[in-house]
């Protein structure tokens, strides 16, 4: 999934110009309205989209690293169907048939189901392994949050805040401009860890990286390498 | 009967308001739930009597069912349960309970499962599912496919399933498996033996079943909404009895040599529409009367059903099904039509999230062989023959918890 940012430049004037620079970046942006939390004893410090599917459409019971997990339901809380349609790719009639189904066939059970953020909060910090999903403005007192990665994908993580790039004023105003592709090594915990200029002008290069080195990613399951690429356009 | 579903009626409706507090409660610190359903219909036909009951003067409301379970999580992959079943559906089940499913099932990783007990046999979209009448739109699944009054016939097995889900990458979407095998044991209320209970046949099962295996394979492709399948059942069928038919009282057996079942599947799902598809092909070649004679029989059946919710409460939908019967002698006017084809029109309104209404009209052509393979029309039934076309209002309405 693309993102949009703007582009900071000496000249604010030009913010407006470069918001349409885009960042070819495999993240999962779903995160900025929903937060993924767990009870505290849930070892895991991030979880990937289709775990999270696995997990509330109860096919899986254990994540990856052997943590027992329970889902919970926020029916009615503000994340609800933000949270069905981008993880579960379904509406709430159509999940609720799905889990009767499952329950009279015999196949599972029905989930825990809260009626509000704080609910899901309170019920997931006093539940050994419970998962749920808040908005992003919850109050989160005893939960973590578990960082969403995109499983398969390698590099594919959550960017939690990003440096823009400076344009180099001498490039710009002489019309000086094109894309910078880049390899970003992303540790574990988010941090960057290392950037290479894989192509593009290196005085581009330069100015992308510098900002690019600031970024900080999602936690993630493990080390990852990323592919960024940063359109530089003079005229905008 | 009447006053009986009048107070089964009324207990569901006081069990729906008891029962958010009533299905969760701990055993030996375990969670246990109990959840349940019942529906009620009522059924007026224009012509002919239909599914065993006298729909054509007033209407019949020997349209009733019911079912209860109670399951537990034991560990992080154990879980067991039960249900039973019961319905009254005219001259079927005849209020007479069954256990519907019970089984244990272990789930060791996502990919692979097992299930041990009475499961309920996974065939196309609907097959375990046909009872549920809240999880669909129409009071009636299509016909050509899921024809109510052979349900025992594919319902479940008393065996053991290994069954599985494995994502196949982000482009490729996930598949999900079944694989079966186990005894089916139909009831004596059934749409088989009450067929052949009548004339000219005059058989009474004693038993009728056997092993039945078989698979199902479906893939929730990567486009949003689009799921595909296949099944296969093959079945290897005893059944015993006594006959009257040739005047004198005598034993009678008949066993399969080939019975099988194909079914292929697709469904879309996008916000408020759901398409469905299904072609199913059911062929048989038995040994009938202790060996006297050989039958064979070739039915097929497809439909396309589509729905949309309009409201929030409010659901839409219509269907063709088409149902046809190859083999036997075609038009034999009022006994042979060879064929159900059915229009359908219904609408569903969600009084809340427990309990539902449905009202549907039928528009059929055809009432199949009913003297040799039921399709939902039988000639006891009607005693004055068949007509070529029959018109049915369905009013149904059931809750669940």
């Amino acid at each position: 999934m693309g993102i949009q940012m703007k582009t900071a430049t000496k000249n604010p004037n030009t913010l407006l110009a470069f918001a349409g620079l885009t960042i070819l970046l495999s993240v999962h942006a779903l995160a900025g309205n929903v937060r993924i939390i767990a009870n505290p004893n849930v070892k895991a410090e991030a979880i990937s989209a289709s775990e999270i599917r696995s997990v509330f459409l109860g096919e899986r019971n254990v994540l990856r690293d052997g943590t027992h997990v329970e889902p919970v339901l926020s029916r009615g809380g503000a994340a609800h169907a933000v949270f069905l349609k981008e993880y579960l790719g379904q509406n709430d009639d159509a999940l609720q048939n799905y889990y009767r189904s499952l329950v009279f066939t015999g196949k599972g059970s029905m989930p825990k189901v809260l009626h509000s953020d704080e609910e899901v909060v309170a019920y997931v910090a006093k539940t050994r392994g419970a998962i749920g999903y808040v908005s992003s403005a919850a109050t989160l007192d005893g939960v973590k949050t578990l960082a969403v990665y995109q499983a398969g994908t390698e590099g594919a993580r959550q960017l939690l805040s990003r440096v823009e790039p400076v344009y180099p004023e001498l490039l710009q105003s002489n019309h000086i401009g094109g894309t910078v592709r880049l390899k970003v090594t992303v540790a574990a915990s988010g941090k960057v860890e290392g950037v290479q200029l894989l192509g593009g002008n290196p005085i581009l290069g330069e100015a992308a990286m510098a900002a690019v080195g600031k970024w900080v990613f999602a936690a993630g399951r493990s080390r990852t390498e990323i592919e960024v690429s940063i359109p530089f356009d003079p005229d905008r | 009967m009447c006053r009986r579903t009048v107070f089964l009626l009324s207990l569901c409706l006081c069990a729906a308001r008891l029962s958010l507090r009533a299905q969760e409660f701990k055993l030996f610190d375990r969670q246990v739930q109990i959840h349940g359903f019942a529906s009620q219909g009522f059924v007026h036909t224009d012509d002919n009597n239909w599914l065993t009951m006298n729909t054509s003067n007033v209407g019949s409301g020997e349209f009733t069912d019911f079912g209860a379970n109670a399951s537990m999580q034991i560990t992080d992959k154990f879980r067991v349960g039960a249900q039973i079943y019961d319905r009254n559906l005219g001259q079927l089940g005849r209020w007479h309970p069954s256990l519907d499913w019970a089984f244990a099932d272990c789930r060791f990783k996502p990919w692979f499962g097992l299930r041990g007990g009475k499961v309920k046999t996974a065939i196309g979209l609907y097959n375990d599912t046909q009872d549920l009448d809240f999880l669909h739109p129409f009071a009636l699944l299509p016909q050509g496919v899921y024809p109510t009054d052979l349900r025992d016939s594919t319902i479940a097995h008393t065996g053991g399933d290994v069954y599985g889900s494995i994502p196949l990458g982000k482009k490729l979407g996930t598949l999900s498996y079944t694989g079966y095998a186990g005894q089916r044991q139909d009831s004596h209320y059934g749409g088989y033996p009450y067929l052949l209970k009548g004339p000219p046949a005059l058989i009474n099962f004693s038993s009728y079943g056997g092993l039945q295996y078989g698979g199902d394979l479906r893939w929730t492709t990567p486009l949003k909404g689009l799921l595909a399948g296949i099944s296969r059942m093959n079945e290897d069928i005893d059944g015993y009895g006594t006959t009257t038919g040739f005047g004198v009282l005598q034993p009678y057996h008949e066993w399969s040599r080939a019975d099988w079942t194909n079914q292929y599947y697709g469904q879309y799902t996008r916000d408020k529409l759901q398409i469905d598809s299904e072609y199913r092909r059911y062929w048989r070649d038995q040994v009938i009367y202790s060996g006297a004679f050989r039958a064979q029989t070739d039915v097929r059946g497809w439909y396309v059903a589509g729905a949309y919710r309009i409201a929030k409460r409010l659901q839409l939908g219509s269907y063709y099904s088409r149902y046809s019967l190859y083999g036997p002698p075609q038009n034999i006017g009022g006994i042979v039509s060879g064929h159900t084809y059915d229009k359908v029109v219904t609408g569903r309104v969600d009084l809340n999230r427990f309990m539902n209404v449905k009202v549907e009209g039928h528009f059929m052509d055809g009432y199949g062989v009913p003297i040799f393979y039921p399709s939902g029309f039988y000639l006891v039934d009607n005693p004055q023959g068949l007509k070529p076309d029959t018109n049915a209002l369905v009013v149904k309405t059931g809750f669940n918890f």
